[in-house]
C-alpha cells in the first residue's frame, strides 16, 4: 500500500508537462492561472451546496446535491494537478485523481438522469407563483365569503335577537292578557256559580248551553238533564206560547230584550213563578253565543200579591155589603113596593072574580099587573144580587150609563127619602169601557150615597144630584156626579182619597180610598173639585175600548 | 051619601097606584089616583074626598107633609097611610096626626078595607054633625 502511493508520488522518468509548453513562461502563466481559476471557482461551488443544504433541510435530491459537490471537487483538484504537473510529473496521481473525478462524474449523472422525472415533475417557481398567486386569490375570496358569512351570521344573529325579544315581549303581553281574561273569567264565573238568582244561556237552537247552580236548584234538574231542555220546555203548559214568541223575536233581532213574569214547571211537576230578564248581548259579533238569562223565583211574591189582592177583593165587597147596609131599608121598599101591588092585584082579582056577577075582564087586568110587577120585583133582586155576590171580580165590556141607571133604580127610594132630585146627563154615544162592572157601580153608588149624606144638612136650597157621562179624551169616558151639598174644605182634597179619612161623624173613611183603588185598578183617574155653585163633583174616568163607540 | 064619596091615592108608584086603586074599586067604592101631593092638592077635590090613601115618601111634598099641610089648613080628611118602609118614627108622626092606619106594604086586605070603612065612616059622621 504504501509503495502504492510512492508509486503515485513517484515522477519517475517523466518529463513535467512543463516541457511540452516550452517552458514559455506566457504559456505557462495562462495555464497556471487558468486552472487555478477554475479550481478555485470549482472549490467554492461544493462549499456552497453544503451551506445550502445545511440551511434548507426541505430541499429535495439532497443526495444528488452532495454527489453534484463531490464531482465538481473532484473537477477542481483536476485543474490543480494540471497546475502540479506543468512543473511535477505525478502523472499518476493526476491520473488517479482523473479516475475518482469520472468516477464521481459518472455517478452524478447517473443519479442526476434517474432523477430527472422526479426533477421534472417538481413545479417551477412560476408554476409555484402562480399557484401561490391562485391560493392566495383564493384564499382572499375566501376570506372575502368568510367575511360576508360572518356578516351574515351576525346581522342574522342581531335579527333573531330582535325577534326573540318582540316574541317574548309578545309573550309577556299575551301571559298578561290571558291573566286578564282568566282573572275576569274567574270573576264572571264566580258570580255566575254563586249568583242566588238563576243565570242560565240558550243557545240557537233553543237549548240551555249553560246554567248555574241556582237555576238548576230552582227547577230541580241537574246541569246534564237542562242540556236536554230550553226554556220553552221547563215553562208552564199555558205561559209556553208566549215563550216560544219571545225567542222568535229575539232570534229574529226584533226585540233587544224582555223582561216577563211567568210560570215554570218544575221537575216535580209543581209550578213556581219567575221574573225573566234577557238582553240579546250588544253588537252582532259579540263573541258570547246564545241569549243569556236571569231567572229570579217571584214565587212568594207572586202568593203575597194574590194574598193581597184577595184582601183587597174582600175588602171591596165587604165595604160594598156594608153600603148595601146602608141602603138596606130602601132596598127592602124597591122590592115591598111590587110586592105590595102583587098582593092588593090579587085581593082585588078574587074579589072580582068571586059571586055570580065575576068581572073577568078586571080580573084579566089585575093578573097582568101581577105579572109585571112579579117581573119588577125580580129584577130589583137580580140587580141587588149582583152587587152583593161573592164572586171574584171579572172584567167584561160594559155600558157605563147602564150601570150608572141601574144604580139609581136600588137607591131612588134613598134618594127620595132625603129628598134628592136626580138629574142625569148620559151621553148616548158613550163607548164601552172593559171592566167589573159590580166594582163599577160600587164606585158610583159609594159617590151617590156621598152625595145624599152631603146634602142632608141643606134646607136652604134644593138638594140636587148630577150625574153626567161624557167623553174625557179620545181614549177615555168620564163620569161626574156633582152635589149640591155642603162640599169639602178645598185644603183637605188632597186627603180625600186617604184611607180612614172622614168628615163624617159616623164615617170608617173607606169609601173614597176604595173608589180610587178600584178606579186606578181600571186605569182610570178619580178626583174631586169644588161644585159649580155649591157642594162637590166627583170624577173618574175610564179608558174606553177602541173603536167600540156605539 | 054626601059629596065625600071619593077614595084618593097619592103615590108616586105606577104600579102600586093602580094596584091600590083596583082593589078598592073591587070594595065597589069609588076611587081616584093622585101621583103627587102636589098633584092631588091642586085638583081642587079636596071636597070629594071621603079618605086619603097616602104614600109616605115621595119626591116633593111627602105623605106625612101633605098630613100637615091639611091639618095646619083646617082640612079633617081621615088619612091613611101606605108605605114600604118599615119606619117607626114615620109611623108614630102619622098616627099622632091623626092617621087612620098606617099599613106596611104588602098589607093585608082586611086592614085597609077595615081602615077605609072606619075612615068612610068618620067622614059621614063628620057630615052629619056639620
Amino acid at each position: 500500500m504504501l509503495s502504492s502511493l510512492f508509486q503515485l508520488l513517484s515522477v519517475q522518468n517523466y518529463i513535467p508537462h512543463g516541457v511540452c509548453l516550452l517552458w514559455q513562461p506566457g504559456l505557462l502563466w495562462l495555464h497556471v492561472l487558468s486552472d487555478a481559476t477554475i479550481a478555485i471557482a470549482y472549490f467554492t461551488i461544493p462549499y456552497a451546496l453544503v451551506y445550502l443544504i445545511s440551511r434548507r433541510e426541505d430541499l429535495a435530491f439532497r443526495g444528488i446535491f452532495l454527489l453534484s459537490g463531490a464531482f465538481i471537487l473532484a473537477c477542481g483538484t483536476t485543474h490543480v494537478m494540471g497546475v502540479v504537473t506543468l512543473w511535477y510529473p505525478a502523472y499518476w496521481l493526476d491520473g488517479s485523481i482523473k479516475v475518482v473525478t469520472a468516477v464521481a462524474s459518472i455517478g452524478t449523472a447517473y443519479v442526476i438522469w434517474q432523477a430527472m422525472p422526479l426533477a421534472l415533475a417538481l413545479p417551477s417557481t412560476s408554476q409555484l407563483e402562480k399557484a401561490n398567486g391562485q391560493l392566495a386569490f383564493e384564499i382572499g375570496e375566501r376570506q372575502r365569503a368568510e367575511n360576508a358569512l360572518r356578516e351574515a351570521n351576525a346581522d342574522l344573529e342581531h335579527r333573531v335577537a330582535m325577534r326573540t325579544a318582540e316574541l317574548e315581549a309578545e309573550i309577556a303581553q299575551r301571559r298578561r292578557t290571558e291573566e286578564t281574561l282568566r282573572a275576569s273569567e274567574e270573576r264572571w264565573r264566580g258570580m255566575f256559580e254563586a249568583s242566588a238568582v238563576g243565570i242560565a244561556l240558550t243557545d240557537e237552537n233553543r237549548r240551555f248551553v249553560a246554567a248555574n247552580e241556582a237555576f238548576q236548584n230552582m227547577l230541580g234538574y241537574t246541569d246534564e238533564e237542562l242540556r236536554s231542555l230550553g226554556p220553552v220546555e221547563v215553562t208552564h203548559e199555558d205561559d209556553r206560547q208566549a215563550t216560544q214568541a219571545m225567542i222568535d223575536h229575539m232570534m229574529a233581532d226584533r226585540k233587544a230584550g224582555y223582561d216577563v213574569e211567568k210560570r215554570y214547571r218544575r221537575k216535580d211537576g209543581s209550578i213556581m213563578w219567575v221574573r225573566v230578564s234577557t238582553a240579546r248581548p250588544p253588537g252582532a259579533d259579540s263573541t258570547l253565543q246564545g241569549i243569556p238569562t236571569i231567572i229570579e223565583d217571584i214565587t212568594e211574591r207572586k202568593r203575597a200579591e194574590d194574598a193581597m189582592h184577595d184582601a183587597r177583593d174582600t175588602l171591596l165587597r165587604v165595604a160594598r155589603f156594608s153600603t148595601m147596609g146602608e141602603l138596606s131599608a130602601s132596598i127592602a121598599h124597591e122590592i115591598n113596593q111590587p110586592l105590595g101591588a102583587i098582593v092588593a092585584n090579587g085581593q082585588a082579582c078574587l074579589r072580582f072574580l068571586a059571586g055570580p056577577n065575576a068581572d073577568i075582564g078586571e080580573a084579566r087586568e089585575a093578573v097582568e099587573e101581577m105579572v109585571n110587577d112579579g117581573r119588577r120585583a125580580s129584577e130589583v133582586l137580580r140587580r141587588i144580587r149582583t152587587l152583593v155576590k161573592n164572586t171574584a171580580p171579572e172584567r167584561g165590556p160594559l155600558d157605563v150609563n147602564n150601570a150608572i141607571s141601574e144604580v139609581l133604580t136600588i137607591t131612588r127610594q134613598e134618594l127620595q127619602k132625603h129628598k134628592v132630585s136626580v138629574q142625569t146627563m148620559l151621553a148616548p154615544d158613550l163607548p164601552i169601557v172593559h171592566a167589573d162592572r159590580v166594582q163599577v157601580q160600587q164606585v158610583v153608588l159609594n159617590l151617590v150615597m156621598n152625595g145624599i149624606e152631603a146634602m142632608r144638612e141643606i134646607d136652604n136650597r134644593p138638594r140636587v144630584l148630577l150625574l153626567k157621562s161624557e167623553m174625557s179624551d179620545n181614549q177615555h169616558i168620564a163620569v161626574s156626579i156633582e152635589d149640591s151639598g155642603v162640599g169639602f174644605d178645598p185644603t183637605q182634597v188632597g186627603r180625600l182619597f186617604d184611607a180612614f179619612f172622614t168628615t163624617k161623624a159616623e164615617g170608617m173613611g173607606m169609601g173614597l180610598s176604595i173608589c180610587n183603588s178600584i178606579v186606578r185598578a181600571h186605569g182610570g183617574r178619580l178626583s174631586a173639585a169644588a161644585g159649580a155653585l155649591s157642594g162637590a163633583v166627583f170624577r173618574f174616568t175610564l179608558p174606553a175600548i177602541e173603536g167600540a163607540a156605539s | 051619601m054626601s059629596d065625600r064619596s071619593v077614595v084618593m091615592i097619592v103615590d108616586d108608584d105606577d104600579s102600586v097606584r093602580k094596584a091600590a086603586r083596583r082593589l078598592i074599586r073591587s070594595y065597589g067604592l069609588a076611587v081616584d089616583t093622585f101621583a103627587s101631593a102636589n098633584q092631588f092638592l091642586a085638583s081642587g077635590r079636596l071636597k070629594e074626598t071621603a079618605c086619603l090613601v097616602l104614600d109616605v115618601h115621595m119626591p116633593g111634598m111627602s105623605g106625612l107633609e101633605l098630613q100637615s099641610h091639611l091639618s095646619a089648613s083646617g082640612v079633617a080628611i081621615p088619612i091613611i097611610f101606605i108605605t114600604a118602609f118599615a119606619n117607626e118614627a114615620a109611623r108614630a108622626q102619622a098616627l099622632q096626626g091623626g092617621a087612620f092606619g098606617y099599613l106596611i106594604k104588602p098589607f093585608e086586605e082586611d086592614d085597609l078595607l077595615d081602615c077605609i070603612n072606619r075612615a068612610l065612616h068618620r067622614a059621614n059622621a063628620a057630615d052629619g054633625e056639620n
